[in-house]
Parts: C-alpha cells; structure tokens; sequence
C-alpha cells in the first residue's frame, strides 16, 4: 500500500537536514517499506532565512528534474510532494508551499504579537497582566523581532509557534493524512524555534483533537531526530552558544519526563558533537544565516531511512508507542576529523557510498566531461544518417543549452556539489571524495585506487552503449528522462567494473 | 568465384595481354585471381569489423573514419602487391618459370608492372567495398554508429 512520510523540519536545522535528505535522494536513495511520497514541511518563522532559502530552492529543484524523468529508479527515485500538491492535486511546483506560513510575525516584535500593550480590560488590570509577562520574558524578549525566528529562546517559541497547529496548512496536513502514513520531526534543541516547535507539534499530533483524520495521525508512527550542540559562533550577543549545552540539557530532561517517559514518540534519534571546535560566523536568522552543509546534517538524514526501515517497530495504541520510546544515537567507527566512506559503519557506508559516489561522478562528468563528447560521441548525436530514429540521441547540443537543462538539473548539480564541498570543509569534515579532473575521473573516492584508465572514457563509452535501450526513450514532456535514466545506468556500471561501490 | 574474378580483372580492368598467356592462365590455374579477389573483399571487412565492433573509443570522429578507409585502402594495396607478386614470380608452374627466366621472352618486363596494376585496383576496390561495409556495419555498432555520418 503506498505511505506518505510526513517530514517536519523546524527551524534552521530542520532545513538543513531536509536539504541532505534531498540529496540523498536525488543520488538514488529511497525510504524502505512502501514509503513512497515524502512531504516535507518547513516549520521556520524566519521567512528570509538563508539555510530555509538554500532548500527550499533545492526542494524546488528536485521536484522540476523529477516531475520530467519518466518512471526514475535511480536517481531521483523518490516522489516529494507539497502538502497543497495532495490535498488541491495539482501538479503545480509552489516552492513555498514547503513551509508552514505563521501569521502575524512578519515586521513584529514579541511584544506586539502577545497584544502585550492592550492587556487587561482596564488600565490597573492590564498593568498587572504587563507585570505577570514581565515575569516569563526580559524586556529583550518582548522587544525581540520575531521575524528571524526567537534566538535561542524557546519561551518565546512556544507561544508563537502554537498557533500553526488551528492553522490552514495544518488542518491541510490532516485532510492528506491516510492510515499508514507516518511522520518525522527534525530538530534542535539549543536553539529557539526547533527547542519549541518539537514538543509542540509533538503534543498536537498526539492529542489535537479539531485535526482532520485525528485517529489517524494520533496512532501513526511518529520518529524524530534532536540535534544537540554541534557547533558555536565566534562571537556572543542575543544569541549566546556558550549557553547551548546547558540549554540541551534543559530540554533533554523535559523530553525524558514527559516525551520519552510518557511514550509519545516511537524512536528518538539523538546526535551531536560534544567537546566541537567548529566555529561559524554569528548570524541573527535572516539571509545572514546560512551554515555550511555539516556531516551531521547528513546523519540526521540516515536516521529517517533508519526510521522507515524499522517501521514494523512502531506500533501505536491510544496515542502512545506499544514498543516504548526507542533511543537512539550515532556514532561512526573511527574518530577522526576528516571522516571518509571507510570511517563509516558498515550499513553507512553500504547506504550512504554507492548513491553518492555515483551522483558525484555524474556531475562531476557533466562539468569537466561533457564538453569532450558533446557533438562527437554518438550518444551526443541526434544528427546519425541512415539508422533508425530510435538510435538519435536527444541529448544533443540543443538540449544541453536549453533553458530546462541550465535552469534545473545544471542549477540542482551546482547545489549539491556545493553541499559536498562545504561539508568537507566543515568541523568535522565529510571529505569522501578527491578533486575531480577528467584525466582522473574515476579515481574520485579516497582510500581507493582503482586501475586502468580513470578518465571519463568509460563513462562515454557506456553511455553509447545505453543510449539506445527501449527504456531510456522518454516519452513527451519528460525532457531530463534520458539524461538522468541514462546516468543513473551507465555510473553504476563503470563503479562497478572498478569496485567502487560497495554493497 | 574463379571465373568471375578473373572476367573482373581480364575484362573490366584490362590487365590481359595474349601474348603473355601463360601469367593469365596460371594465375586462372593456381588461384592467383581467388587470392586477389578476396583481399579487397575481406581486408576491407575487417578492418571495419575491428573499427564498429572492437574499437572502444567514444571520441570517434569523420576524420577516423576516413584515416582508416585509407590505412585499409593501403593495407590492401600492399597485401594485394605481395600476393600477385608471390601468384607470379613464385607460382610452381614451370612453364610460367621458364618463361619468366627466358630474357628474350618478355614475360619478365612485362610480368613485373602487373604486381602494382592488381594492388592499385584492389586498393580501389576497397574503397568501395569498405565504404558500403561501413554502411552496413555502422547499423549494429553501438559505438561508432554516428560513422562516416
């Protein structure tokens, strides 16, 4: 039966983590046990934030390849949609329909949003009610612009944040959610919007009694991954990341009272990185806020596969897990600061090294290959005399420069070659792959040494023995099919041949 | 095959002269013409077998192509000029020998133009033959099929 995954990604991290998961998914990655829509939704207030920016972009991105290859089973093998896409069945791409809109932040302070100026029926009575707030938040709190999301300050979150759950997008949420359907909520603890958005939308699930299919979503399988401290910034002001780990800790003991204590959650999935060095600039939400891609981020992503490849663990009854809360940590086998393949768990490396070394190599190809075989490799040829048609190529000159072509699946392979680079040069790096030439193509996993000829070659070389297949022809419309079936193939084939994927 | 390819090189080409039979005959009696008529039909098909089947260069372009019609083309001519020569100067026809060492005769100023006249034509023929090979063959290679065009 097909089941929907519900992803909810709060705040900055929750961004982030989606952004990995996409491209775990374009490289070829798909969830386990008929998951086979994933809908990602972007709880963040911070509406100009660059990390909420960077994958909504990407999400974009993905769906525009994917909505022009025909049957993908490979790479981009997994369907995304929007809620709105479900719910209105529209197959138009609405990049911010990824995000879950909060009314009333935009240009607002705290203070403003809370009404905090008209409370009370009278003067003496509001007066109190002023004195009670100031109780809860400093005067920075209530002056606070709530626009770039709440700083660290989940008291503040929380309240804002509570109103998503009576709103349009959510009630949505519920009309789309069928028996089967699970949900995953990213988040991070130390920071302002995800330490109070998790526990919220957690309780809502649980328990919200005026959402659509509420038996439904009550007893679906629910997994989450809280991010503790993984990095600091190199300077404190509103946001202090010296406070991070006590904030973690804070939080933690309320999970492990009232979420992991009460069973609300089937699997919690914990990571960070204690005793990190890794510095990044400050930066108070906005298009300012854009942190490099960071390994962890691509960890968390591993925990959703975990996730739906354990479903069969997550029974639900009356709201609560029938299994209890399974926690859960990451660890890789080798500590190091520059982590490769071979620094993985076995299963990692198993998930994580053929899909992204393939991908890799295809953009790789693109970039530095593509311009030695365009027009003169017969799988470049649309122009071949006295054979069939089906033995022109449509990946000709004119699709190359094509707008769909520069616009979608060029700009998508831009975007992950930066993700891959900015996680190697991130604390601690996530550097599997070497510098890319076309003389030393395939050489482009560390710790191997592949022989024989390691240029692109082999790569062109199967790509004129593929481009003919039956199944590579696309029908109308499906402008990238060929191009992303004929990859998905011909990678596979040449990394085999030189042991280069591990299974 | 004997009699076709001997008509092929007597008749269409010209290469005969009665007055120095016994080269024609011999070369009709030993297979001389067999030899020749299969050089610049089947070294010109493998060539191209080789070039659309074994050649795994994805590069390929017209001027590869036309590089190797020509290296086929020569080949040919060589292969062709040594046969002959071989077919005429070393037949096991004592006739044709003692023709060949008798100087009044002829046979011998004559018989050494013939070598290069085969080679030359066969080189030609091979052009054709490898240009409608390649025609063919180009339809199942899955590599150079973009070849001549």
């Amino acid at each position: 039966m097909a089941q929907k995954l519900y992803i909810f990604g709060i705040g900055g991290t929750g961004s982030r983590v989606i952004k990995a998961l996409t491209m775990l998914f374009a490289a070829g990655c798909r969830l386990e046990n008929g998951f086979d829509t994933v809908v990602p939704v972007i709880i963040d207030p911070d509406t100009g934030n660059g990390d909420l920016s960077r994958t909504k972009d990407i999400l974009r991105l993905y769906q525009q390849v994917r909505n022009q290859v025909d049957h993908p089973d490979d790479f981009f093998g997994q369907e995304v949609k929007t809620i709105h896409e479900l719910a209105d069945h529209s197959a138009g791409i609405n990049p911010d329909f990824f995000q879950f809109r909060l009314n009333g932040v935009d240009g607002n302070s705290f203070r403003k949003y809370i009404g905090f100026e008209e409370l009370g029926d009278n003067p003496e009575a509001g007066e109190d009610d002023r004195n009670f707030i100031r109780l809860l938040w400093s005067e920075a709190n209530l002056d606070a612009d709530i626009s770039v999301g709440f700083k660290g300050n989940p008291h503040m979150g929380s309240v804002v944040l509570n109103q998503f759950t009576s709103s349009d997008d959510f009630i949505r949420f519920g009309q789309t959610f069928s028996p089967g359907d699970a949900i995953f909520i990213i988040n991070s603890i130390f920071g302002g919007t995800g330490a109070a958005g998790f526990p919220l939308l957690l309780k809502n699930l649980r328990g919200n009694s005026e959402i659509p299919h509420r038996v439904h979503v009550k007893d679906a399988p629910i997994g989450g991954i809280t991010y503790l401290p993984y990095f600091a910034l190199n300077r404190q002001d509103e946001i202090n990341s010296e406070s991070f780990e006590e904030k973690a800790k804070i939080a933690l003991d309320y999970y492990n009272r009232t979420i992991i204590g009460q069973n609300r959650i089937n699997a919690l999935y914990l990571i960070g990185n204690r005793g990190n060095t890794n510095v990044i600039p400050y930066a108070v939400g906005g298009k300012e806020q854009k942190n490099n891609a960071h390994f962890l981020e691509l960890a968390g992503a591993l925990a959703i596969l975990d996730f739906c490849k354990n479903r069969d663990l997550h029974g639900v009854s009356g709201g609560k897990a029938v299994n209890g809360t399974r926690v859960k940590e990451y660890g890789i086998e080798n500590e190091t600061e520059t982590i490769t393949f071979g620094d993985l768990n076995l299963d990692d490396v198993k998930k994580l090294s053929g899909p992204l070394t393939k991908y890799r190599l295809f953009t790789g190809y693109l970039e530095k290959g593509l311009p030695r075989a365009l027009g003169v490799s017969r799988w470049t040829r649309s122009n071949i005399r006295l054979v069939p048609s089906s033995n022109n190529s449509v990946l000709d000159r004119s699709y190359f420069s094509s707008v769909e072509y520069n616009l979608q699946v060029k700009a998508f392979n831009a975007l992950f070659d930066e993700w891959i680079r900015e996680m190697g040069e991130n604390k601690p790096s996530f550097i599997p792959f070497r510098e890319m030439t076309a003389d030393t193509a395939l050489n482009l996993v560390r710790n191997s040494a592949p022989k024989g000829n390691l240029s692109f070659r082999a790569l062109d070389v199967w790509n004129c023995r593929l481009i003919a297949r039956d199944d590579l022809r696309a029908p109308v419309g499906m402008k990238h099919s060929t191009l992303i079936r004929l990859f998905g193939l011909s990678t596979e084939k040449v990394l085999t041949k030189k042991e280069l994927i591990i299974r | 095959m004997n009699e076709l390819f001997a008509a092929m090189y007597e008749s269409l080409f010209g290469v005969y002269n009665a007055n120095y039979l016994e080269i024609f005959t011999t070369l009709f009696d030993f297979g001389g013409y067999l030899r020749l008529g299969f050089l610049f039909i089947g070294l010109p098909l493998l060539f191209w077998l080789l070039f659309y089947y074994l050649w795994k260069y994805p590069y390929g372009r017209f001027l590869h192509w036309l590089v190797w019609l020509l290296a086929s083309a020569v080949t040919v001519l060589v292969t062709t000029w040594l046969v002959a020569d071989h077919a005429i100067f070393d037949s096991g026809n004592q006739a044709l020998a003692d023709a060949l060492g008798d100087a009044e005769s002829g046979y011998k100023a004559y018989a050494e133009g013939l070598p290069m006249r085969y080679a030359l034509i066969n080189a030609g023929l091979s052009l054709a033959v490898g240009f409608m090979a390649s025609l063919v063959m180009k339809q199942f290679s899955r590599i150079q099929m973009h070849l001549p065009f």
